[in-house]
């Protein structure tokens, strides 16, 4: 957890710890897939970065390592075989967690402070404060929050948080070697991308889109797909925060409370308004009716 | 006064309660037998404690309720084993009581609309058996409810192993559940305490007065009273 980083928002908080005093932009990662070459060297240097135990890879048929991301694997090359138009495509995506601007995982969470997003957009779990209890994986549109079963917690990509606060990029940016993963403030990101899409389309992919969902309010990762179908790269088209995400957050939890609070104060009103039911017999004598 | 204390002699009901229940002692009734009183705490106990782990869980409006526990990662632990005892001793208390809780013809169509004003405006009640509809009624929603709390709480406390779908639907029909839940015990307690005086006592001695039953349930009265005749 970086203490030097401004939090903007924080789970389960009652009245939030953004106090505004450090601004700075919003950062982004910017993954072309046109131009990734599945050297993996993003994956190595993330596991590597972060300290994270050697998964056993699971051959699934393809170059790719593991089939989901992993609570000790938070960077996996997504590796798809597409025919199109009857002809072969070999599509690779560097899928990590999408850091949202309005993140699933943080609204689902329970334990106070155990998922933040810092000034920067950056979204981290904080296994000091985190319960393990899984419902930011329920909440995660993108399928990220893996279960770390060693640790009883949550684990995900972290935008190298660390190193991020430290003005350096992050690790898998830095072992890129082809120039397909860059890093900068999001602004920038999303004009490269912009830039690169319409240098596809100018070339005959006419289909080329950036991928950056405005149904979570953008993501702190921009995309550049050849096609325009999220689906082919293992991409939800729409994500959103799940509806019953939102009717549990926004709707049971203050009427449960309204709902509590009004019937003790019904309780008081019935008593106030018809008094103890005691029997005839008892009624002018105050002690046998206590029953204890 | 003589200089040693006398000793009182235990209550006979208090003692027949330990075995027996429906039955009139002097001038008392025993309502619920010993293993009937100690079911309806262990069920109590078990869904305060999960109650408690629960609620600090659900929202942080509540989070100081986890610190009577440890913190919120043993309420995490401590709240699906609660549901557990929570949901066996419910099970058990089900059958327990079941034979006492048949619906009279009429009376669930009656309970679900006059009737729970009429009583609320402590209206007399000539029929009311050893359970009243309302009762009855209460029994089975609790009883529905402990089962939804169960199917929905397993799936929260496993969610790796169900979809993402069901996982969030579970969430929220817990909380739907809980709630109702909540306001229902709210009313139970208030009704067994401070509203009908006379009524705590048959959950700790096993007892109540006739008076009481006279009032409250003068079927059951009847009924008590023409077995001991009968018996007599």
């Amino acid at each position: 957890m970086a203490q030097t980083l401004e939090i903007k928002r924080s789970s389960a908080s009652m009245w939030g710890s953004h106090t505004g005093i450090r601004t700075s932009p919003t950062v982004a990662k910017y993954i072309d897939t046109t131009t990734c070459i599945g050297c993996k060297a993003c994956e190595a240097a993330c596991q590597e970065w972060n300290d994270l135990r050697r998964v056993p890879h699971q051959q699934i048929g393809t170059y790719q390592t593991l089939p989901e991301l992993h609570a000790d694997f938070w960077n996996l090359i997504r590796f798809k075989e597409q025919e199109v138009n009857g002809d072969f495509n070999w599509l690779m995506r560097k899928d990590q967690c999408m850091h949202c601007a309005d993140p699933g995982c943080l609204a689902a969470c329970p334990a106070p402070g155990a998922i933040v997003q810092y000034e920067n957009g950056i979204v981290d779990v904080n296994q000091d404060k985190c319960i393990g209890c899984g419902y930011c994986a329920t909440g995660c549109p993108f399928d990220v929050p893996k279960f770390h079963a060693k640790g009883g917690k949550m684990a995900k990509c972290t935008l190298c948080v660390d190193r991020v606060e430290v003005g350096l990029e992050p690790a898998c940016i830095k072992a890129c070697p082809t120039g397909c993963l860059n890093f900068g403030t999001k602004e920038d990101m999303v004009a490269l991308g912009n830039t690169r899409v319409k240098a596809l389309q100018a070339n005959g992919f006419k289909d080329a889109v950036l991928y950056d969902p405005q149904g979570v309010g953008g993501t702190s990762v921009v995309t550049v797909l050849k096609y325009d179908k999220p689906e082919w790269y293992k991409l939800p088209a729409d994500p959103h925060v799940g509806l019953l995400v939102r009717a549990w957050k926004n709707v049971l939890r203050p009427l449960g409370v309204v709902a509590a609070a009004a019937a003790v104060i019904g309780t008081f009103a019935h008593f106030a308004t018809y008094g103890p039911k005691v029997p005839p017999e008892d009624r002018d004598d105050a002690s046998s009716g206590s029953g204890r | 006064m003589s200089t040693t204390m006398p000793v009182e002699p235990l209550n006979p009901a208090v003692l027949a309660a330990r075995h027996n229940e429906d039955i009139l002692v002097g001038d008392e009734l025993v309502r619920h037998s010993r293993v009937s009183r100690l079911l309806h705490w262990a069920v109590a106990i078990s869904f305060f404690v999960g109650l408690f782990t629960g609620l600090p869980i659900w929202t942080p409006l509540f989070g100081w309720m986890a610190y009577l526990f440890g913190g919120l990662e043993v309420c995490r632990w401590l709240h699906p084993w609660a549901g557990v005892a929570f949901a066996l001793f419910s099970v058990w208390m089900f059958f327990y009581w079941l034979g006492d809780m048949r619906m009279l013809p009429g009376e669930t169509r009656e309970w679900f609309g006059p009737k729970l004003w009429t009583y609320m405006k402590y209206e007399d009640e000539p029929d009311a058996g050893k359970y009243n509809g309302g009762q009855k009624l209460f029994f089975y929603a609790v009883s529905l409810g402990m089962l939804g709390l169960l199917l929905t709480g397993l799936v929260m406390w496993f969610p790796l192993l169900f979809p993402r779908w069901l996982r969030g639907l579970s969430i929220v029909l817990h909380d739907f559940t809980f709630i109702c839940f909540m306001v229902g015990i709210v009313m139970h307690i208030y009704l067994g305490t401070t509203a009908e005086p006379g009524t705590f006592r048959s959950m700790t001695q096993g007892t109540v007065t006739k008076p009481w039953a006279r009032l409250h349930h003068p079927g059951w009265l009847r009924t008590v009273t023409e077995n001991k005749d009968r018996r007599a």
